[in-house]
């Protein structure tokens, strides 16, 4: 008797045991009707399920079974067309309820007539190829009811109606609503999707298509894409309430369209509220609403990112081009990294980090701080004014926080070969005149330096340390060396550099004062006589002094002053007046170099230790210079005109770039070189992008350049030509 | 398992009787073993059975409706376990294979 069993043995019909009474089928049939009239008229309660089942079991068993399965067609049809009146008559609101209560009655008495009729379900309906009771009372169900000429569309306006009205803010009897979609989703999806779904994406299309309308004429940017997002979460909120939940993909992209995809362009260049002005005035609410919106659509995205791109190059052009902003490097650098930071925020805060808009920040910085060719050399200047003085008092980490931001700036940069060289200068310029105000700081930058680029870009920067080191064990042992005789003279301190890690401009020598030069044949001997086979030049535009001076009124002053400074006033000692040309003779400060230290001698308020006549602001090549008695200063030391790192004029900014430029052969003929080695035979166009390429985290190398340096090697026979394509480069070992 | 077992509680038993009048009480869940016994007493509506928790078998004698019962049990038990035979007379297979047709089990 197990399942097993069962499969086994084939069970015949027992026609030999009851008798085929003609009627027999009638009167049994008779008995199930009734049967069916009682459970549609409430009144099973009395049957005995046993006796209906066994009457169905014998029917089928008797072959009877199209008898039985028409007959129930019949009958549940008769029912159907009864009740579809009764709910045609329902007056205007109560049509939903009696559908649904009609609906409930109609399931229950479904569960039951397949309940005693479930051996025809087990055995006539698969054998003949029928629809089961179930499935047979829904589609009836559809047919006589829901499909019913007076039904049909009163349902749908009735459905629309209450969603409409639930739109424009009424509440409604949403428990209702979701049993009329469940019944609809019951009868089968597609009769949810014809029957309801598609009329109401229609609707709602149109419905929103004119809100839309009507809402972006009155509010502004945000106020909108508020609006649109309360909708979004309304339509979801619906379906979770009374529709199929397959229909949330479905409205919600019909309300995406209608509300932001057909006005996403208008809604972006907003007059007053669009996005730039959200950029500008940092409002992260309505900016992470936008892009929460547009990300939905297609193209969304792209189109808030290429706006913003748009501004942000605009600014930033702006930015790097206004004369005003380039008189101050340091505020010019600030206000970059400032607008850095608003942009990075933005992104963290209302972009979700997103990746593509990182991107767009970085490329369009990249484009416009590369617009100006002043940019590396204002970077390193920040930086000069943040290690000099910026960082007193500091935490390591704030140094470090500012530092990798500078880091930041300096990865855009496409000239970083400049950028070192003025990185180079300006450090030189600290570390010889002591103003660097944290080792630490100066060592981390060069070691962010070295990450970003490698060890051959900081190697001088880490040699000139080195110098520096070294140079103060020298003058221990200098001074050990000469204790007894350095007495009341002048002290020397003396830094030995390094040639070709240091930025030395070549120099011609000043006359340096006979008391100084005693000290400095000293020095040189003990060093050549440590260190056999060097030269020492001394590098006198570099150097800086104190020197003790006493004025008129017996007050003294402690000066602190440049070497080529010094160089004039220790002329004063014999002198109470020389004229410019006496000075230059005695002196052979270069020209330039001469009338600055001048200036700041005499020219400066509070400062003035030299008098000049005639008083001027400048220096003319007859002007007269006093000693200036009358100098007074509340302050015992006083800092004259200190060569503090400054921007470059205009000459000297052209000298750099040359230097920049000239430098940059050599590394493009050993690119070139390079990849000549490993690829023997290339074009010109190959060669081009191939340096490019490896060259590019340093400078953007010209093409022309590149196409000189070929020549060159050419000529020096490293390259030659191929002799039937020009085009080709062969590579003479 | 055979009648009587008055004690028992009537929701959680069923009695089921048959051609003969005798009357088998037996746990709802053995008799639920049936799929036609498990829509009588389920079945939405109220029908007698479901009301009275009886369900007469004019067509199933006693002895028959008896190995019926003993199989419901047999099944629970051991249905889904290990393998155990359960005995049936050669004499009366025919009708119990018609019964439990009828009662699809």
């Amino acid at each position: 008797m197990s399942a097993q069993k069962k499969r086994t043995f084939k069970i015949e019909a027992f026609k030999h045991r009851v008798e085929l009474d003609p009627k027999y089928a009638e009167r049994t049939w008779k008995v199930l009707e009734h049967a069916i009239h009682e459970i549609y008229n409430h009144n099973a309660s009395g049957l005995s399920f046993e006796e209906l089942y066994r009457n169905a079991y014998n029917m089928v068993l008797h072959k009877y079974g199209e008898k039985l399965y028409s007959g129930l067609v019949t009958t549940m049809s008769g029912h159907l067309k009864e009740i579809a009146k009764s709910i045609e008559d329902s007056q205007g609101g109560l049509f939903l309820e009696e559908l649904d209560r009609k609906w409930g009655d109609h399931n229950k008495a479904l569960q039951m007539i397949r309940d005693i009729l479930m051996y025809m379900d087990r055995t006539f309906v698969p054998g003949n190829h029928k629809t089961p009771v179930h499935e047979l009372g829904l589609n009836l169900w559809r047919d006589n009811i829901i499909r019913s000429g007076k039904i049909q569309t009163r349902l749908l306006d009735t459905l629309l109606d209450l969603i409409h009205r639930e739109r424009t803010g009424e509440v409604i009897n949403r428990s209702l609503m979701r049993n009329i979609t469940k019944m609809l989703m019951d009868l089968g999806s597609s009769v949810y999707q014809e029957d309801f779904e598609k009329p109401f994406l229609e609707v709602s299309a149109s419905f929103y298509s004119g809100e839309s309308q009507q809402l972006i004429e009155c509010c502004d940017c945000g106020e909108y894409l508020r609006k649109a997002e309360r909708r979004l979460t309304e339509e979801t909120e619906r379906v979770s309430h009374y529709l199929d939940v397959k229909s949330e993909v479905k409205i919600t992209s019909v309300v995406e369209g209608e509300m932001i995809a057909n006005h996403m362009q208008r809604l972006v260049h907003m007059e007053n509220s669009g996005l730039v002005n959200m950029l500008v005035d940092d409002r992260y609410e309505d900016l992470s609403r936008m892009y929460n919106l547009f990300r939905r659509v297609p193209d969304g995205l792209s189109t808030v990112r290429d706006v913003m791109t748009s501004h942000l190059r605009e600014t930033g052009k702006q930015l790097v081009s206004d004369p005003e902003r380039l008189k101050d490097p340091v505020d010019f650098v600030q206000h970059l990294l400032d607008e850095k930071d608003k942009y990075d925020k933005i992104i963290s805060k209302a972009f979700n980090n997103d990746k593509s808009f990182q991107n767009a920040l970085n490329s369009s910085f990249e484009y416009f701080i590369n617009l100006n060719n002043r940019s590396p050399e204002f970077i390193s200047l920040y930086v000069d004014d943040k290690l000099r003085k910026g960082l007193k008092g500091v935490s390591e980490e704030d140094v470090e926080v500012v530092l990798d931001k500078v880091m930041m700036l300096f990865r855009y940069l496409q000239e970083k070969d400049v950028f070192e060289k003025y990185y180079k200068q300006h450090l030189a310029k600290r570390l010889l005149s002591g103003k660097t105000a944290s080792d630490d700081a100066e060592r981390s930058m060069i070691v962010k330096l070295k990450t970003e680029c490698g060890y051959q870009f900081t190697s001088k920067l880490e040699g000139m340390f080195t110098d520096m080191k070294t140079s103060v064990d020298t003058m221990q042992g200098f001074y050990a060396n000469q204790y007894s005789e350095t007495g009341d003279g002048p002290t020397l301190a003396v830094q030995v550099l390094t040639t070709g890690s240091w930025p030395t401009q070549p120099s011609a020598p000043c006359n340096l004062p006979a008391e100084i030069l005693g000290i400095c044949d000293k020095f040189r001997t003990y060093y050549l006589g440590t260190h056999t086979g060097r030269r020492l030049t001394w590098q006198t535009n570099m150097g800086t002094a104190d020197i003790k001076a006493t004025f008129g009124k017996g007050q003294k002053h402690e000066l602190n002053v440049s070497t080529y400074q010094m160089c004039i006033l220790m002329l004063f000692n014999s002198a109470d007046q020389l004229t410019y040309r006496e000075i230059e003779q005695a002196t052979e400060i270069p020209a330039p170099d001469l009338k600055r230290c001048l200036q700041s001698l005499a020219c400066v308020k509070g400062k003035n230790v030299l008098r000049k006549e005639p008083m001027s602001k400048d220096i003319a090549e007859d002007d007269a210079f006093y000693f200036n008695d009358k100098f007074t200063s509340k302050f015992i030391k006083v800092k004259i005109g200190t060569v503090a790192a400054q921007k470059e004029s205009e000459p000297e900014k052209q000298e750099t770039r040359q230097r920049v430029e000239e430098d940059r052969k050599p590394q493009i003929e050993a690119a070139i070189v390079r990849i000549m080695k490993s690829r023997r035979v290339l074009d010109h166009n190959t060669i081009v992008t191939e340096v490019t390429s490896q060259l590019q985290s340093r400078f953007l190398p010209n093409p022309v350049v590149i196409k000189k340096r070929i020549e060159s090697l050419i000529e020096r026979e490293f390259l030659e030509r191929d002799k039937n394509d020009r085009k080709l480069y062969r590579y003479l070992a | 398992m055979e009648t009587g077992e008055e004690n028992t509680r009537k929701e959680e038993t069923v009695k089921l009787i048959s051609a003969e009048g005798f009357e088998f009480v037996i746990d709802k869940k053995a008799a639920m073993v049936s799929q036609t016994i498990r829509n009588m007493l389920t079945s939405p509506g109220g029908f007698a059975e479901t009301q009275h928790g009886q369900v007469t078998f004019p067509e199933i004698s006693t002895p028959i409706l008896e190995k019926i019962c003993q199989y419901f049990y047999w099944s629970l038990e051991y249905s889904s376990g290990k393998e155990t035979e359960f005995h049936i007379e050669p004499e009366i297979t025919l009708e119990l294979m018609m019964a439990a047709n009828y009662l699809h089990t």
